[in-house]
Order: structure tokens, then C-alpha cells, then sequence
């Protein structure tokens, strides 16, 4: 009986060994995520039997699209997601390709390129609005140096339609973050590939286009959708920084969750669920983009 | 057909005072197969990517048809340059690979395209235009980035190490395939290599280089016959010598006095050197430059059998065709013969 115990749990364990080492994982993400998932879902369709709403149906889907002001927050937060995703790109490259050369002072303006690596976002934002805004820093010695009447006339860059402070913030920290990641790529490809272009007749301009660029693309790529589906779902950022009315998608969603008519509940979570719902198109959209031109580009 | 010279060649990098090239003067004469032999680090690299134009020299100059072309940046310099690692741009097609310099030129689609099938057949790789890099092998690869140099028409091509990541056949294929295409078409080339072996069967010429300072430049039989110094020689596989005194077309050492009729220098202390391969052995004493031997070990390596012959203290090496000449057992006694006109004398240090 035992040997037949025995064998049955080896056989078991050598078929469903890498289930059972990642159960305890597996354990995480079915509960806390798709449990998660799932009573969203149901919230979203308005099933909330604890408030009295026990007829599942779309009413909260309908209220976000017939109204105008989600489509002015999905253009703010497209905007707020690509912008500053392509801004911080071509930073990075910039600097990778500056930091990759050997110059005097390299150490120096290395470490003041990635110092801002451990800062959190919000440390950032308040930098922000503490220099950029217009009663900040600047704004004050523009007025002491009599550049203004009031520090108010300084051009709205906080709070302000454009989401520049926002954009400002993201670029500042997520372009040491990419640049981090070029420089490593541009180590590992090494110089040569330029100098094969460069006997061949490439000029500067051509060995950048046609080899650099293809070359590190398909990495940045993929370390930029994860940075852009950040951005597009990111509240704490526009939240600080972003203005009130149209703001991002998330922080409407947040203000509907936390509205304190409960029944307000099912819109902000179809909010938060059409965010992930397109934040996930985004990111298939430009991993298909990805693979069609940029890998067979040349 | 372009006549290159090197004159006074020099490069020292910031982090050393030591030159990694000291003053490499060379004359490569118009479609020949030249190359820059050493072992690893000893400048040979250095001195391609200066001809190339990506490396600037120290001092010196290089010359094409003899003008000056330090002024000339890599990319209208006209010497291109093949690595040792190939180097296809992985995210290119084959065909966009071999047609890449046109396309920098901005030359039409139409003539790209047609240059690039051109060239593909004469790497004898005909088709796989439409193929990536990895699609192919190694030898494949090699083929390709030959012919995306040679579809610019270089006026020098540099080939840096290109047989040593091939297996034994197809080295022996390539070596073929380089010789071939640069007779036909009659670029001047240059190729960097640690293999004495591969420099004799290629090139025209041979440039020998040990830390950065030219050792020899001569045709390939010289370094094995005439080789300019005792490094040169042990390099070429040389691995017989005695020390001696030199004087009178004879070479007196500890085992007796050798006629030597050949020799680097006219009189004082000198080495004697003889190839491996050029010692004659058996069982009779009845010759000039004969001295008796032993057989302390030997090794049949099918078409031939390495001796090692003790005399005194000294140590021989003797290479016997397998088929030509009696096989002694380890032990017996035996007489080696230096014949006069196979003896070497270097000079000493």
C-alpha cells in the first residue's frame, strides 16, 4: 500500500512538478489578481448586492462612452502616455550616444544623468511644482529680478491643459531609466557594426539611421511600452500636477470610486477597467508595430 | 589597382606609453595579397584600422598611389574592412546586407539589386538574397560580408582574421575563394592573421610584426629559408638550433664544426638553424655535417613521423615522410646529417 502511495506521488510530482513549484505564486495571482479582476467585472456591471444593485447590466458603460468629457480624458491621457514616452526615447538616446564616448568629466555628468534613479515620481512632482508652478521658484525670482509684475504672469506650466508639468516630471525620470538601458545595449553592440558602415561608406546621419537605431530600437522598444502603459495608467503624477477638468482617465476613475454616493462605485471601476482595457491595445499595437517595422527595417 | 604604402606608421594609445604600432613602414604594390602576421596584440589590427580610416595614427602616414589619405575620412577612403566576426546586420536581409554600401551611395533600387545578385554569385552563393544572417552558417556568412565589401569596388580591402572562426574544410574553401576573387579582381588587399600557416598559403607577401615593431617583410619561402631573426624562425616552426661562432662559410659549435655556406651575417656569433623537415637521418657516418644520434622518442602522424633525436645534450627534431624513409625504434643509434645548403645562420639574440 505504501509502495503504491509511493509511486503514485512520484509520478504525480515528476508530471506536475513545475505546477506545484509555482503554485504559491500561481495562489497570488488567482486570488488577489483575477479574484480582483473578476469582482471589478462584477461592480462595473453594476451587480452590488450590498447597496441593493442586483440586476447585472452596461448602465455604467453606457454613462462613460455618451459622455464627452471621457473622450476629452482618454485624448489628455493618450497625450500623457505617448508624448512623454517618445520625449524620453529620444533623450535617452541622446545621451547614450553622448555617454558611450570617452570625454573628461564623464563619471560627473554620468552620475548627474542617472542620480534621479531612486527618487520616487512624487519626490519629482513636488520638485516640480515647487520650481515650475506660479508661485514656485522660478516664477518668484523672475519677479525679484523684475522680469514680471507678479509672479502669476509666469506661463502656466503646472495644472496646466497641455500637461506639461506632467510631461516635464515623466521625461525627468524615466529618461535615465530608457538611458540606462541604451547605454547597456549600445556597450553590447560595441563599434564595430559602425565601422563596418563607416568602410562602407556611411555617413554619420546613415550609420545612425541604419545601424545604431536598428539595432537598439527593438530593446528601448520594449522597455518603452512598459514605461508608456505606466504613464497611461499612472494617477499620482497628473494627479499633483495635471489639471482638474479634463484630467487622465485614472484620476477620473479615482474620483468616481471615491465619490461618496456609493452608485458613482461602478463608474469609476468600468473606468479603471477601460484603461486596462486599452492600455492593453496599446501595448499589442506597438509590440506589433515593433515586430513589422522596426526588427525587418534596413 | 591601388599602390599602398605605409610610411613611418605609429599609434600609441592614451593609456599606455608604450606604441601598440612603432613606426610600420610597408609597400603593398598595386593587386597584391599582402599580409600583416603576428601573434595576438602585437599592432597588426591597429595598423588595418588605420589604413581603414577608424583609427587615427599617432605619427606617420598612408599613402594610396601617393597621395596622402589621413585627410580622408573612413567613409570616402575606399578600404573597407572585413571583421573577423562577420558582422551582417542581423536585422537585414542577405541581399540588404551585400547591397548596404550602394544604398549609402544612393545609388537606384534597380542597380543595387542587380550588383547584389552579381556579387552573390561570385561568392558562389547564389539565392539567398531573401535569407537573414542567422539563416545561414558560418562560411555562408563570411561569403556575405566579402561580397558587401566587394560590391563597393574598395580600392583596399582589409580582411581581419578571415578564415579563423571556420572549421579545417572551410578554410581551406575560403582561402581558396579570397585568392581567387582577388586575382580576378585585382585589389590591392591586406589581411591581419596569427597563423603563420594560413599567411604562407595567401598572401604574396608577408609582413611580420611582434609588439608592434616589423620583424621581416618578405616572400612566404623566405621566412621558412631565410628567416631575419631567431623569433622569426621559431615563429615559422623552426625548432632546431645551436649556438655558434661563424667565420669562413663554417659555423663551429659544441658538437662540432658545420659547413654553412648561407647566412644572415658575414662573421661572429650566430645561431644555426635547420628545419625539422630538412634533416637527413640513418644509420651510416659517411658525410660532411654528420654526427651520431639517438632516438629518444617518436611519433607517426600518418603522412609523416616526428623524431626526437637526443645528441649529448642537445635535442633534435626530425620530420621523416612516412613513406620514404626506415622507421627506428626509440633507442636505437643513428647518425643525423645537416646538409650545408639547408643550414641557416641567424644571427645571435
Amino acid at each position: 500500500m505504501k509502495a503504491s502511495m509511493y509511486l503514485w506521488w512520484a509520478r504525480f510530482y515528476s508530471k506536475g512538478k513545475v505546477w506545484i513549484l509555482l503554485s504559491p505564486a500561481l495562489i497570488l495571482v488567482v486570488f488577489l489578481f483575477l479574484g480582483g479582476l473578476g469582482f471589478g467585472i462584477a461592480e462595473s456591471l453594476n451587480y452590488m448586492p450590498i447597496i441593493g444593485l442586483n440586476d447585472p447590466n452596461f448602465d455604467a458603460y453606457r454613462a462613460i462612452f455618451s459622455d464627452k468629457g471621457f473622450y476629452k480624458s482618454l485624448l489628455l491621457t493618450l497625450h500623457v502616455a505617448i508624448t512623454p514616452t517618445l520625449l524620453s526615447v529620444a533623450c535617452a538616446l541622446a545621451f547614450g550616444l553622448v555617454l558611450r564616448q570617452s570625454f573628461r568629466g564623464k563619471k560627473v555628468f554620468t552620475f548627474l544623468f542617472s542620480f534621479n534613479l531612486p527618487i520616487p515620481h512624487v519626490v519629482g512632482a513636488i520638485g516640480i511644482l515647487f520650481l515650475f508652478s506660479q508661485s514656485g521658484f522660478f516664477a518668484r525670482i523672475g519677479h525679484a529680478l523684475g522680469w514680471m509684475d507678479m509672479p502669476a504672469e509666469f506661463p502656466i506650466i503646472v495644472n496646466d491643459p497641455w500637461a506639461i508639468g506632467i510631461i516635464i516630471e515623466y521625461v525627468w525620470k524615466e529618461t535615465p531609466f530608457i538611458g540606462v538601458i541604451v547605454l547597456a545595449i549600445l556597450q553590447s553592440i560595441g563599434e564595430d557594426y559602425e565601422a563596418v558602415a563607416q568602410t562602407l561608406g556611411a555617413n554619420r546621419w546613415q550609420r545612425f539611421r541604419y545601424v545604431l537605431l536598428p539595432l537598439v530600437l527593438p530593446g528601448v522598444l520594449i522597455v518603452s511600452v512598459a514605461v508608456m502603459a505606466f504613464f497611461f495608467g499612472d494617477f499620482v503624477i497628473p494627479a499633483i500636477l495635471g489639471q482638474t477638468y479634463p484630467a487622465v482617465l485614472a484620476v477620473e476613475a479615482v474620483k468616481d470610486y471615491t465619490h461618496y454616493d456609493l452608485r458613482n462605485h461602478p463608474i469609476g471601476v468600468a473606468q479603471a477597467l477601460v484603461i486596462a482595457a486599452i492600455g492593453t491595445v496599446l501595448v499589442f499595437l506597438y509590440m506589433w508595430l515593433n515586430r513589422k517595422f522596426v526588427r525587418s527595417d534596413g | 589597382m591601388t599602390h599602398l604604402v605605409l610610411n613611418e606608421l605609429s599609434q600609441t594609445y592614451s593609456n599606455t606609453d608604450k606604441p601598440a604600432l612603432d613606426r610600420l613602414n610597408l609597400d603593398i604594390k598595386s593587386g597584391m595579397l599582402n599580409a600583416l602576421l603576428g601573434p595576438s596584440g602585437c599592432g597588426k589590427t591597429t595598423a588595418m584600422k588605420m589604413i581603414a580610416g577608424i583609427l587615427t595614427p599617432t605619427s606617420g602616414d598612408i599613402l594610396f598611389d601617393g597621395k596622402s589619405v589621413l585627410a580622408i575620412p573612413a567613409e570616402r577612403r575606399g578600404a573597407v574592412m572585413v571583421f573577423q566576426n562577420y558582422l551582417l546586420f542581423p536585422y537585414m536581409s542577405v541581399g540588404e546586407n551585400v547591397g548596404f554600401g550602394l544604398k549609402m551611395a544612393r545609388m537606384n533600387k534597380a542597380t543595387i539589386e542587380k550588383k547584389v545578385l552579381e556579387m552573390l554569385e561570385l561568392v558562389q552563393l547564389p539565392g539567398v538574397q531573401n535569407r537573414k544572417p542567422s539563416q545561414l552558417s558560418g562560411g555562408q556568412q563570411q561569403r556575405i560580408a566579402l561580397a558587401r565589401a566587394l560590391i563597393v569596388e574598395p580600392k583596399v580591402l582589409l580582411l581581419d582574421e578571415p578564415l579563423s572562426n571556420l572549421d579545417a574544410h572551410l578554410r581551406d574553401e575560403m582561402r581558396e575563394l579570397i585568392r581567387d576573387i582577388q586575382r580576378k579582381m585585382g585589389i590591392t588587399t591586406v589581411f591581419v592573421t596569427h597563423d603563420q600557416e594560413e599567411a604562407v598559403m595567401l598572401a604574396d607577401k608577408i609582413a611580420l610584426i611582434f609588439e608592434g615593431v616589423l620583424q621581416q617583410y618578405d616572400e612566404p619561402d623566405v621566412f621558412y629559408n631565410q628567416p631575419g631573426s631567431l623569433r622569426a624562425a621559431k615563429f615559422f616552426g623552426g625548432v632546431n638550433f645551436l649556438d655558434g661562432e661563424y667565420a669562413a662559410n663554417q659555423m663551429t659549435t659544441e658538437l662540432g664544426t658545420f659547413s654553412a655556406p648561407r647566412s644572415s651575417l658575414d662573421t661572429g656569433p650566430g645561431v644555426l638553424s635547420i628545419r625539422p623537415e630538412d634533416i637527413e637521418f640513418g644509420t651510416t657516418n659517411d658525410g660532411d655535417n654528420t654526427i651520431s644520434a639517438r632516438v629518444n622518442s617518436h611519433v607517426y602522424v600518418g603522412t609523416y613521423t616526428k623524431y626526437k633525436i637526443d645528441v649529448n645534450d642537445f635535442r633534435f627534431e626530425v620530420i621523416a615522410e612516412a613513406n620514404t624513409k626506415e622507421s627506428f625504434p626509440d633507442g636505437s643509434n643513428v647518425t643525423i646529417r645537416f646538409p650545408a645548403d639547408k643550414i641557416w645562420i641567424l644571427p645571435k639574440g
